[in-house]
């Protein structure tokens, strides 16, 4: 078992159907995989966390730097674990339309996210918890207009 | 056959010029059913100043040709004319020969613009190679140059005659040389371009860097013949980089030579560069500690805290700074500072960070914290021993003044002298045994100004006070009156508000006015503020006092010498009041009375 952190940049503000897409089609795969973890996206800001089997985990990295959706995917995390720290996968984001949302499974609202789980070691979690802020700032019940910086 | 023929044909009969023959061809020239019109009538398609001349050349039986005239808006044609002649040999009209020329007309014009357009570009592309700020160049497969734009004259300094391709190697400076050459030539052999730098020699001598790219003409299927590029300056970039990259690399350098921990992070607080040292000192790689993996290294039990702390001064953007145990690559952890501040200019957010090691201080703050508990053991120990002291020495004394008693009683003095003597024997005795008591209360205030803190009614505790003091009360027959309604409770320690109360009460009895019996006050209030007051007020002999507003009371300190009394009581009330942050006032007229106002403050809980 594995995880691997990454940050990116959406190549064009996603719309609330685009996020759906991402949603539906990466649900269905990641519990046919095995891949549980979460996925923060504000304005074009992208961040992931995903864990599962070593090749399945270094499979799907290779499928989503290729992604054409995205660009400037930095890995800062790719290391072994013992166990898992998320019993799903699910996505956070500020959709438009908020109401269409709230029933899907997978689908968190940035400030309904759960704590960051303490299964973590205190490192990771933090690296969870500052990608977070990248991508939602602050305030995260506020949708958050900053860029993450790309180099 | 005329009908047949790939052009229109026509004849135009008599000098009225009707027409008598037209095939299908023409038809499309001069329009249906003209047979017998006349041409001036019908003219169909033909030119107007055509139509003028027709007249003229039936007259003068001459021929006539005309290319290329534009018949209505589509079509174009040759048109000819020739008179025929009857049998005598008489003009008899005019043959009529047209031939579609529109395509031929149409591809000349093509030609034509091709021919301004290509002219256009090739103006404008010498203009330009021209003017741009750099230089163009041209050559062949066998690297023989070309052309080269007028620039590189103005740079180099060359003669128009300069022969290129053997003097612009030598202009290259000779350590970049060898190397350009290579390159060019690689570039060359491969069908690709190259991109390189390198120093040019400038007409004034002095090398400049040059940046050279260069891609082939291509054809496909054919090899590349030409390779065109071009020349660009870029020594001010590069000096500019040579002196970042350079500042960069003394930074690193210096970063590294420090014995301390260094590293930077990114605007979203992941670190992205540890120094040597920082290596040397977990004993992990910059790949093991990743961007958070220093928070691993503390004390599990404080790595929750300083990953929040983290949190927030990259949220807030402020300086982080804490206290924190580090572990060593043995193991062995070591308190450090950890500090980090945010550096924001012109290329967006960073942080620096630094963990100075503070074991040693740490150590040494613990030596004195040991140091000091030893010594205030020992105070308490000397308070203990003075207490004890004081308790045991009184009943010495006591004894002492027993036997005086008795030995007064039993033995008669001749000497009225001598009697006095006793009696101030006797005085004395009181005086050392009232000392002695008072040593011991001075000792247990101190202890008492760590005492529990409670709400007290002011009602209950005051009239216990008054009844401890009865007997004195009693001799003298003094008024005593209590005012708590005001203010009936107080958050105070039960033990610090007895002292200070005894203290004053009794102060004020002993100090009577000898005329008249005392009369004391003890009001309870509230200032404006909400603070909580103790007013004693007297009517006994007053007192002088430098500084009403801040009286100060010193240990042993008396006013009144024919009084009984050691000056401890004052200094006792003074030191517990200002020692829970209130404060006490004196307010006082010889022979008239004193006011004593002690505000407590409320201690905080
Ligand atoms: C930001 C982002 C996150 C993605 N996360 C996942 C994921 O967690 N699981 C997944 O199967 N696909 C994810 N994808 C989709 C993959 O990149 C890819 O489109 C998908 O796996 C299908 O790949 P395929 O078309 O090569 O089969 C993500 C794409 C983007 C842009």
């Amino acid at each position: 078992m594995k995880h691997i952190v990454y940050l990116s940049r959406a190549v064009h503000p996603l719309t609330d159907f685009d996020l759906q897409t991402l949603l539906d089609q990466s649900r269905k795969d990641n519990a046919r995989n095995g891949i549980t973890g979460i996925l923060f996206y504000s304005h074009g800001n992208i961040a992931q966390l995903f864990e599962g089997e070593a090749e399945v985990a270094d499979k799907l990295f290779g499928r989503i730097s290729q992604d054409g959706r995205h660009s400037h995917v930095r890995k800062l995390i790719d290391r072994p674990i013992a166990a898992r720290s998320f019993s799903e996968w699910s996505m956070a984001f500020h959709p438009l339309a908020a109401e269409s949302f709230e029933a899907l499974q997978g689908f968190l609202l940035p400030h309904h996210v759960p704590p960051t789980p303490a299964t973590l070691p205190t490192a990771d979690a933090l690296l969870v918890e500052l990608v977070r802020l990248a991508v939602f700032g602050p305030d995260p019940s506020q949708p958050y207009q900053t860029t993450v910086p790309t180099f | 056959m005329l009908r047949q023929l790939p052009a229109g044909v026509a004849t135009l009969e008599g000098p009225e010029l009707r027409y008598s023959f037209v095939n299908d061809q023409m038809l499309e020239l001069v329009g249906k059913e003209p047979l017998g019109q006349r041409v001036a009538d019908q003219p169909g398609q033909l030119p107007a100043y055509f139509l003028e001349v027709l007249p003229r050349l039936y007259a003068a039986g001459e021929d006539y040709t005309a290319q290329a005239c534009t018949c209505g808006s589509k079509h174009c044609y040759d048109l000819s004319v020739q008179p025929y002649h009857d049998e005598q040999g008489v003009v008899a009209g005019l043959l009529l020969l047209a031939v579609d020329v529109s395509e031929q007309e149409a591809a000349r014009q093509r030609a034509h613009e091709l021919a301004l357009t290509t002219r256009h570009l090739d103006a404008r592309l010498r203009v330009l190679t021209e003017t741009a700020p750099l230089i163009t160049y041209t050559t062949d497969a066998g690297g023989k140059v070309i052309y080269v734009s007028p620039q590189w004259y103005r740079f180099t300094g060359q003669p128009p005659t300069a022969d290129l391709t053997a003097i612009w190697p030598l202009l290259v400076h000779p350590e970049d040389r060898l190397r350009v050459l290579f390159e060019s030539e690689a570039g060359r052999r491969t069908g690709t371009g190259w991109n390189f730098e390198y120093r040019l020699r400038r007409y004034d001598g002095a090398y400049r860097w040059m940046l050279s790219r260069s891609l082939p003409e291509t054809h496909p299927p054919e090899a590349p013949v030409f390779w065109h590029g071009a020349l660009t300056e870029v020594h001010q970039e590069r000096e500019l980089s040579e002196a970042r990259r350079r500042g960069e690399a003394e930074l690193r350098f210096l970063a590294d030579s420090i014995p301390e921990l260094v590293w930077t992070a990114s605007a979203e607080g992941l670190v992205d560069y540890y120094n040597h040292y920082t290596l040397e000192y977990t004993g992990l790689t910059k790949e093991e500690l990743g961007p958070t993996g220093w928070v691993g290294l503390l004390q599990a039990d404080e790595q929750a805290a300083a990953a929040r702390r983290w949190v927030q001064s990259v949220a807030s953007g402020t300086e982080f700074e804490g206290e924190y145990r580090m572990r060593r690559h043995d193991g062995v952890y070591r308190w450090h500072t950890i500090r980090a501040r945010q550096l924001s200019d012109g290329s967006g957010p960073r942080w620096f960070g630094t963990c100075s090691d503070i074991e040693e201080q740490y150590r040494l703050r613990q030596v004195l914290q040991t140091q000091y508990d030893e010594l205030s053991r020992a105070h308490h120990n000397l308070d203990t021993f003075v207490y004890a002291a004081s308790h045991d020495l009184r009943q010495p004394t006591n004894n002492l003044r027993g036997l005086f008693e008795e030995l007064r009683r039993s033995v008669t003095f001749a000497d009225a002298e001598q009697a006095l003597m006793l009696q101030m024997v006797d005085t004395a005795l009181s005086q050392l045994d009232a000392t002695l008591v008072d040593l011991a209360t001075t000792v247990r205030t101190q202890r008492q100004l760590q005492e529990p803190v409670e709400v007290l009614d002011l009602a209950l505790v005051l009239e216990e006070i008054l009844l401890g003091l009865r007997p004195e009360i009693m001799q003298r027959g003094a008024r005593m009156e209590v005012l708590v309604s005001e203010a009936p409770g107080l958050r105070y320690s039960r033990a610090n508000l007895r002292s200070v109360v005894h203290n004053l009460v009794s102060n004020a009895l002993k100090f009577s006015h000898p005329v008249r019996p005392p009369h004391i006050v003890l009001r309870s209030y509230l200032t404006a503020d909400d603070q909580p007051v103790l007013e004693v007020r007297d009517n006994g002999l007053g007192m002088h006092i430098d500084n009403p507003a801040h009286p100060v009371f010193q240990l042993f300190a008396r006013q009144h010498t024919h009084v009984d009394g050691t000056g401890v009581g004052l200094y006792l009330v003074q030191r517990i009041v200002t020692s829970q942050g209130g404060h006490v006032t004196v307010n006082s007229t010889l022979s008239e009375g004193t006011t004593f106002t002690v505000y407590w403050t409320i201690p905080a809980i």
